[in-house]
């Protein structure tokens, strides 16, 4: 894992030279979660459309046998299911609200240091 | 003779701004030898304007362009030879009388004008023939021309400028090179124009270091936005600010018209025409048009797609 995730890291920094700019994921937790997505960005064409052919009733149930081996031969990670949606500063798996990709705690930070635009307190 | 009868129009107006001005129209006289004895007999004075000299040097630049125009469209042989000929040798005999004419028109060092006229119609030549041999692409030379009018008060053409200055100021004090600056930078542009008219062709195929040479001047020559509404423009440009009114289509529209998107049909060729694969594949092309948000590429690759996984499940499919 740490080599694999090594070599993601070389890749990215590869890919910048002469540059050379470093980011940091805040855990490893969330890296793989990066990876999740694009991986499921890069298969999402071919998924679909075998899903198409296994979700049929018209085509012969042989072909979609067929179908079904060859999308589980695809990488475990290229499937949708598997992105977990986590806070964007710091990772935190539970409490993330959708619109802002933030967690409850650095969402009631940010707002409560008037740094969420139209964010006010309740009161009614 | 369209470019001649201008050129004749603007050294009527020009002697219209002169006082001095002794305008012989012999009849029997080819319109050359008008044009030189009309640019010999203007007399330059202390108080001439800088449109004058601007329209001088774009008589000389039109005369050159117009004896390699002339000479171009004469077809005949022996024109062609001679042309060849001509080639080998530095100057034409009616540029150098064409030179010599302006040249004793100025008021004072009349052969030192007379020989820098004489070296830019050279170069001019010279860099005519490249093009015209199909030599190597001038992008570079134009740019880093035009780049170093730009940045600095134009150094080169300052100097070219410079030498052929007239003396503006009745103190009779010479030209400092700021006010020079717009002046040469005209013909510069003019000269500029002219050499990307005759290399159009080779413009074509810009290597990636003139690419990128490019780029390094733009980068260079870009100046911080000096207001808010710069900024947007900028941002505009760079795509992060949208274009207002919003346009919905924006960066989707591909051109395609509307019965690409649903008649899609057309595509299903080389499908069989019975059985289950076709009842299958018109669904799906129901299905793709009406989608919105797929362009027409797109959805010829999903359906290319589908016709190369039949295609390879072909043997499977006869078994069953």
């Amino acid at each position: 894992m740490a080599a694999s995730a090594l070599c993601w890291a070389l890749r990215a920094a590869r890919q910048v030279l002469p540059s050379q700019t470093r980011g940091y994921y805040v855990d490893w937790r969330m890296l793989r979660d990066v990876k999740r997505r694009k991986l499921a960005y890069e298969y999402a064409d071919e998924r679909l459309r075998i899903n198409a052919i296994r979700k049929n009733t018209i085509l012969p149930k042989e072909l979609q046998e067929v179908a079904d081996k060859e999308i589980a031969a695809l990488p475990r990670d290229s499937c949708p299911v598997r992105i977990h949606n986590r806070c964007v500063l710091t990772s935190r798996p539970r409490g993330v609200k959708r619109r802002w990709r933030l967690s409850r705690i650095v969402f009631r930070h940010f707002a409560d240091h008037a740094q969420m635009s139209g964010i006010q307190r309740a009161m009614w | 003779s369209n470019v001649l009868s201008t050129t004749k129009d603007e050294s009527t107006t020009s002697t219209d701004s002169t006082t001095k001005v002794a305008s012989k129209e012999g009849i029997a006289e080819t319109p050359k030898q008008k044009l030189l004895k009309i640019i010999g007999d203007m007399k330059v004075e202390v108080t001439t304007k800088r449109k004058f000299q601007e329209l001088k040097e774009q008589e000389i630049k039109k005369q050159a362009t117009n004896e390699q125009e002339g000479l171009d469209s004469e077809s005949s042989t022996f024109q062609n030879t001679a042309e060849d000929v001509q080639r080998s040798k530095p100057l034409n005999p009616e540029l150098v009388q064409a030179a010599s004419a302006v040249a004793s028109s100025f008021p004072r060092s009349k052969e030192q004008a007379e020989s820098e006229l004489l070296a830019q119609l050279r170069r001019h030549e010279e860099t005519t023939d490249k093009q015209r041999r199909g030599g190597t692409i001038n992008i570079r030379n134009v740019i880093s021309e035009m780049a170093v009018k730009r940045q600095s008060p134009a150094q080169r053409g300052v100097r070219i400028s410079n030498r052929i200055s007239l003396e503006m100021d009745e103190d009779g004090q010479r030209i400092k090179p700021g006010r020079s600056s717009s002046r040469s930078f005209d013909s510069g542009r003019y000269f500029c124009s002219v050499t990307f008219y005759l290399s159009e062709e080779e413009l074509s195929s810009p290597t990636i270091w003139d690419l990128e040479f490019a780029k390094e001047i733009a980068a260079v020559t870009e100046q911080p936005p000096r207001n808010g509404f710069e900024e947007m423009i900028q941002w505009t440009k760079e795509g992060i600010l949208w274009e207002f009114p919003i346009d919905n289509e924006a960066g989707m529209d591909d051109g395609a018209e509307f019965h690409e998107h649903i008649f899609l049909e057309k595509h299903l060729k080389d499908f069989p025409k019975q059985g289950p694969i076709r009842h299958f594949m018109e669904l799906v092309i129901c299905g793709l048009s009406k989608n919105p948000y797929l362009s027409v590429k797109q959805k010829i690759e999903h359906i290319e797609w589908f016709r190369n996984y039949f295609e390879e499940k072909k043997e499977f499919l006869q078994e069953i």
